[in-house]
């Protein structure tokens, strides 16, 4: 029988500040939501070519913070 | 650790009648009684003359009189009459807390009594809700108020101790949970779906294929938890909202601390099921029961592993997410109560 147990954290300060949600995996991991950088947006910033790179809302920063 | 700007719940309503009850909140001791004319009073539990706890004395009209030298008290706290001498000092009083009567609990007030206002107090309504069947209780618990709050807000648990009762495996392997935290309040929700019925729920739902299950844990600070629960035949639409043949039940409670290491711990059992049927109240109620006293016992024993050795390590699992994101409002609330208790007492210097 497969564990599926996972958590899914949501942080939210009033009906208009709220964050993505952060899932906390059975095998450890912890999962963000974001956007992939395409090869444009990092040429453009600068920003490296060779990585899985996100682009996450500030919120998520925050809820980072306080929940984790 | 003790929040005191809050209303929290001193006894159950039919605790309180003209005999005084003695209780420790918030590692006070509190004396509650019905006055004759049937006001509601709240006492510091201890007389101003040689400090022997009021709740040992008597009612008398709307006065409470000490048992030892019968120095009686009104309901402002005030002393009202010495024996054998006409002069009353004018420190013979004892401080009053604010008191409510609502939802079958009395409510009572320990910070600032001109903070105390009553539309504060968290929604029990279930408890005296026409469409609801509900049996209130108490229980004492010898540990600190937070174990129970974890306890409640965390519920894989019931594959563990309550397996005989209202766990079973699916609750850890097939669980997806959600944890919502907003400024001053936690709210788990878990859906267990198309899995075999705990064994209450056969009992009292008379399933015979599997369900959808919730759980659904609503946290206000500083400890209360109101749990709406149930399970409908898998398939019927209670995930979309549709909650039909099935049964929904609210696991209410509200734990007060009596010291840092005890807890009064009230709960009630409400179901929406045959609600005027006294017997499937009590049916109910003693399912629910039977899987408290596990937790007593559970509770019981963290504590004294605890107090054994305070600063023993401990590991977080996912599980715990809902109990971490509790403590952490927890924490933020008391140190803004500190500092504003600080602030106050540097203006007033």
């Amino acid at each position: 029988m497969a564990i599926n147990f996972r958590v899914e954290l949501v942080w939210q300060e009033s009906d208009d500040k709220k964050a993505s949600s952060i899932f906390l995996t059975s095998d450890g991991r912890v999962i963000l939501q974001g956007r992939g950088l395409s090869l444009q947006e990092r040429e453009k910033l600068s920003l490296p070519r060779d990585f899985d790179l996100i682009s996450v809302d500030r919120n998520l920063i925050r809820a980072i913070k306080d929940m984790l | 650790m003790f929040l005191r700007n809050y209303w929290y719940v001193a006894a159950l309503d039919d605790e309180v009648r003209e005999r005084p009850l003695g209780r420790t909140i918030l590692g006070e001791p509190v004396v509650l009684f019905r006055a004759a004319n049937g006001a509601l009073h709240a006492f510091e539990d201890r007389c101003p003359h040689r400090r022997l706890p009021l709740s040992m004395g008597k009612v008398v009209g709307d006065a409470l009189q000490c048992h030892y030298h019968g120095l009686r008290f009104d309901g402002s706290g005030q002393c009202v009459r010495v024996p054998g001498q006409e002069h009353i000092p004018h420190n013979a009083r004892v401080r009053t807390y604010p008191v409510v009567e609502r939802y079958r609990w009395i409510w009572i007030w320990m910070g600032d009594p001109a903070l105390a206002d009553p539309a504060q107090i968290c929604d029990f309504h279930w408890l005296q809700d026409p469409d609801w069947g509900a049996k209130p209780s108490y229980l004492h618990v010898e540990a600190n108020w937070q174990l129970v709050v974890d306890n409640l807000l965390d519920l894989t648990h019931l594959a563990f101790v309550h397996e005989t009762t209202i766990g079973n495996m699916a609750l850890v392997e097939h669980a997806a949970v959600k944890v919502q935290r907003a400024p001053n309040s936690v709210l788990v929700t878990r859906w267990i779906i198309d899995q075999p019925a705990p064994p209450t729920f056969v009992k009292v739902g008379k399933f015979t294929t599997n369900v959808d299950r919730w759980q659904i844990i609503d946290y206000t600070p500083p400890a209360f938890l109101r749990l709406d629960v149930g399970a409908c035949p898998t398939g019927t639409g209670a995930p979309e909202g549709r909650r039909v043949g099935g049964i929904g039940m609210r696991n209410l409670n509200a734990i007060t601390p009596e010291t840092e290491t005890t807890a009064h711990y009230f709960w009630a059992q409400a179901h929406d099921f045959e609600p005027h049927n006294a017997q499937m109240t009590d049916q109910v109620f003693e399912q629910i029961r039977t899987a408290f006293l596990e937790d007593v016992a559970v509770f019981t024993a963290q504590q004294r592993s605890i107090t054994l050795r305070p600063d023993a390590p401990q590991v977080d699992i996912n599980a715990d997410a809902g109990g971490m994101q509790a403590r952490r409002i927890v924490d933020r609330l008391y140190r803004e109560e500190q500092e504003t208790a600080a602030a106050h007492a540097t203006a007033a210097e």
